[in-house]
């Protein structure tokens, strides 16, 4: 896998004479007339600070990066002069419309400005312990969402390395969710941790239809299934458990953590959008592969390290009332969670994926029940 | 190349009915209750900080307490977690501790997560407002950040592309190489963005640099990837952003070059400490890092040759393009240079391989200059 | 006295909020249009707030809400948002019972409306700066109309 340098440059006497010339005052100033575009730019709004759409200009800016890029797979900076031997990095990912989504920017701008630390900003001290059958239900959920908070750090951690340099913005939205997800891992550790109950057991079916989701074969697929499906699903179950939170702790981790799958959501939603508008005949794939891979919302709902505590968090409890309003207050989530889903699909460009997905049946039956 | 679970839950009539009934009838297995895991309450050691990795370190959870090979974990199951048969294998290509880990990977990540700062609202661009750089000096600080923002993200692309193949059980491992992804996005933005604020635009990619980022990015294990980004390629760059600090023509670019310091100087410290932990505990590594040195000094020597980075630096150092500017230049740029090898040494040398200056291509070329310089009459 | 609901009220909200810039910029950046709609007997007063950045840029009021003009709308009766306001004013901030998240979560008590769930997304994207917008109704003196 290890990249050789063309020689050994300590060595090589051309390049020790061209080093030794220039330390002795002999500059070639090959650089100093560049052919790149001259530009001074400055914010549009000093309030929000110097901004990326700021520098949305002529070669420099992301609005001109065509659909195919052919011909830059090197680091150099988008709009600098390429010269020389500029090595191929690799890049499997050269297409913008697997990638793109018009608000990315904008969230990568967002998630720098509404940054967070667990360690210290979330009230882990506050006494408001909740019985120890709701504690424990803590630890399961809370070990179940790091499960799920693992498989979000991965997808970025993947694909960022294979994706052509010239998406810089996407990119460093990709780099901002890497850090997200590790902060809500950290978040979701302490907190199973904290109650004193450890944590508590793994799902099989989670992990083997996040595994799913996570090994797509395309970035948009993967996509589709990571940045759209598991974040619409996790911004639901960090609403509910906010709605329902037994401490205090709870309730202002989730409302930082809601504030982070929602930003995925709308890149998530945004990528597919893009993708379908650039190319419709995408729109038979992505249906296929939703066919595929949409039964892992069911591996996410029945595992019952997710349902069970679920049911035991919102009903407080394992009395039959308790019991009884928690299942209530699981079965409006569930339902929730799939029309968002429905609704999301639809606005980017899948309309009738309602009636040809086998998801609203199955929660219709918890309905009928 | 997917990955397809090993069942359609859909179509899994037991998984789905058991889900059903459970929601139409409530009856809970609760089996997850009396999870075989340990009960561990961890303590606050200091409320100032909050709730820190540090705090969980206790026994099945903690990263003390992980051994040197990780046996029984490859899926997703959180460190301490029960595992129940079933479980998919992630995968990991790098399970052994030595391999990645370093003392205080908890305590840099926390820092880092405390320190993020803004490269859109924390640098004062309102500043930058109707000042004016004389050309020479402009375009030589437009060159030096064409070059920064350039091979920042070798930094972010190099190790996500590890992070996935390590461990799950190396959490804090994993959480520092998603911030240092973060920190070094926000170091190519704010390159970018000063560039494009001087008048002059981006100036020339530097090719010689582009292979020291191939090197960097294709390295045979995590081990030998860390050697050469975070201690090689981020100490000489560290050494740059001190040296480019101290020749900032604005306070604005004084302020970018103090906030990019503090990041960098946390990668480094993490790749110090790594080095550390392999040399003492992976003893057998040492000549397969001493020869992925041979290559990554050789790389790291051949940048001086990167002419439009080493002569922009010239002319910043020297404030312009006279021949008394140039001369000043050049000594500082060679004090630099010298500056930057000499600490590359001793990095080398306090992480428990003082042999390097023996066997070292480098190093000889270092004393070469540094006699050189000192019979120039120039303070090393 | 300010009453509930009116532009006045807002105006209020929107000059403590800029009076707390610094717990605002904290929080980060805020780019958000949202209409909030108070029902009693059938009937309703419409107000349409412009985030932008760290503050409330403008508040109208409104005959109809336009869900295409706004990210989304919080609906509800009179009687639960005047619940929510004293909540907040007898503790400083809403308690786990009165917040947004939980009044809107199910929709039982307030409601959310929207056309596009980008716009939808966004009450996620910035709960914690609306949450604290709201809880600035802490430092008011507030009489209901019902």
């Amino acid at each position: 896998m290890a990249f050789y340098a063309d020689k050994d440059y300590t060595q090589d006497q051309e390049v020790l004479q061209a080093m030794q010339e220039v330390m002795q005052g002999h500059l070639t100033l090959h650089w100093y007339d560049a052919k790149t575009e001259r530009i001074k730019g400055k914010p549009a709004d000093y309030r929000r600070g110097l901004t990326y759409r700021d520098l949305d200009v002529g070669s420099y800016g992301y609005t001109n990066v065509p659909e195919d890029l052919r011909r830059h797979q090197s680091m150099a900076a988008r709009g600098s002069e390429k010269w020389g031997k500029l090595p191929d990095m690799g890049y499997l990912v050269n297409r913008k419309s697997e990638v793109w989504s018009d608000n990315v920017t904008d969230l990568y701008e967002e998630d720098k400005s509404r940054r967070w630390a667990p360690a210290i900003d979330v009230p882990w001290t506050e006494a408001d312990a909740p019985s120890d059958q709701v504690e424990a239900a803590c630890a399961q959920l809370y070990t179940f969402l790091q499960e799920c908070a693992l498989v979000s750090l991965d997808f970025p951690s993947r694909w960022v390395p294979l994706i052509n340099q010239e998406f810089l913005e996407l990119k460093s939205f990709m780099c901002a969710q890497m850090l997200d997800w590790a902060r809500l891992l950290e978040a979701f550790r302490k907190r199973a941790l904290l109650g004193g109950q450890g944590l508590k057991r793994a799902s099989v079916s989670a992990e083997q239809g996040l595994k799913e989701w996570l090994w797509a074969e395309t970035y948009s697929q993967g996509s589709i299934s990571i940045n759209l499906s598991l974040a619409g699903f996790l911004l639901a179950v960090f609403r509910q458990v906010a709605a329902f939170a037994p401490r205090k702790a709870d309730r202002v981790l989730m409302g930082f953590a809601m504030q982070d799958a929602a930003r995925q959501a709308a890149y998530g939603l945004g990528n597919l959008r893009y993708l379908l508008s650039h190319r419709p005949a995408q729109k038979v794939a992505v249906e296929e592969y939703l066919d595929l891979t949409e039964h892992v919302m069911v591996a996410l709902f029945g595992s019952p390290e997710l349902l069970e505590p679920m049911i035991v968090i919102c009903g407080g409890g394992l009395e039959a009332a308790q019991i009884s309003a928690g299942r209530a207050a699981t079965a409006k989530f569930i339902r929730l969670v799939v029309r968002e889903y429905m609704e999301r699909l639809e606005s980017a460009g899948l309309s009738g994926r309602r009636t040809r997905s086998r998801i609203p049946a199955v929660v219709d039956r918890i309905a009928a029940s | 190349m997917s990955y397809l679970s090993t069942s359609n839950f859909l179509d899994d009539k037991d998984f789905v009915d058991k889900w059903l009934y459970t929601m139409r009838t409530g009856e809970l297995d609760l089996s997850w209750i009396n999870a075989a895991t340990e009960k561990a309450k961890p303590q606050l050691q200091n409320p100032r900080r909050g709730l820190t990795y540090r705090d969980l370190d206790l026994g099945s959870y903690g990263f003390t307490g992980v051994p040197e090979k990780v046996r029984d974990n490859r899926s997703y199951a959180p460190r301490g977690a029960e595992m129940p048969p079933g479980l998919p294998d992630a995968q990991p290509e790098v399970s052994r501790k030595s391999e990645l880990w370093a003392f205080n990977t908890e305590g840099y990540y926390e820092e880092a997560v405390t320190r993020q700062w803004n490269a859109t609202t924390d640098i004062p661009w309102e500043r930058l407002e109707g000042a004016e750089l004389p050309e020479a000096i402009g375009k030589a600080l437009s060159q030096l950040m064409t070059f920064l923002t350039e091979v920042e993200m070798i930094a972010t692309d190099t190790p996500a592309k590890w992070l996935p193949r390590l461990n799950p059980e190396f959490i804090e491992v994993r959480a520092f190489i998603a911030s240092q992804a973060m920190d070094e996005a926000r170091h190519a933005e704010v390159f970018r963005k000063r560039a494009l604020t001087t008048g002059w635009g981006l100036m020339k990619a530097s090719p010689m640099n582009e292979m020291a980022l191939k090197h960097l990015r294709d390295a045979d294990s995590f081990s030998e990837m860390s050697l050469a980004l975070h201690l090689v390629a981020e100490g000489n760059v560290l050494t740059m952003f001190r040296f480019s600090e101290y020749l900032s023509p604005t306070d604005v670019d004084k302020k970018i070059f103090r906030l990019v310091m503090q990041d960098e100087a946390r990668h480094v410290g993490y790749g110090m400490q790594h080095f550390k932990w392999v040399l003492e505990n992976f003893p057998e590594k040492r000549d397969i890092l001493h020869k992925h040195l041979d290559e990554a000094e050789n790389i790291s020597f051949a940048a001086g040759a990167a002419t439009e980075l080493t002569e922009s630096f010239i002319v910043l150092a020297g404030g312009g393009l006279k021949p008394e500017n140039i001369e000043k230049g050049i000594r500082i740029t060679t004090q630099f240079q010298l500056k930057q090898m000499e600490e590359h040494f001793e990095r080398l040398d306090k992480c428990g391989m003082p042999e390097r200056k023996e066997r070292s291509k480098l190093y000889m070329m270092y004393e070469m200059g540094k006699a050189a310089a000192e019979q120039a009459g120039l303070k090393i | 006295m300010i009453k509930f609901p009116s532009i006045d009220y807002f105006e209020a909200l929107k000059a403590r909020m800029a009076a707390e810039q610094e717990r605002f910029r904290r929080l980060g950046f805020i780019d958000a249009t949202f209409a909030v709609k108070v029902s009693d007997n059938g009937r309703s007063r419409n107000f349409v707030l412009e985030f932008e950045v760290f503050e409330l840029k403008n508040v109208r009021e409104v005959e109809g809400v336009d869900l295409k003009q706004v990210d989304f709308a919080i609906e509800g009766e009179a009687r639960v948002w005047r619940e929510m306001i004293e909540n907040i004013k007898r503790h400083g901030e809403a308690d786990a019972d009165h917040d947004l998240n939980t009044l809107t979560h199910f929709g039982e008590q307030l409601k959310i409306a929207y056309d596009n769930p980008d716009g939808h997304d966004k009450l996620y994207r910035f709960m914690e700066s609306i949450q604290e917008f709201f809880d600035l109704s802490s430092g008011l003196d507030v009489s209901f109309t019902n």
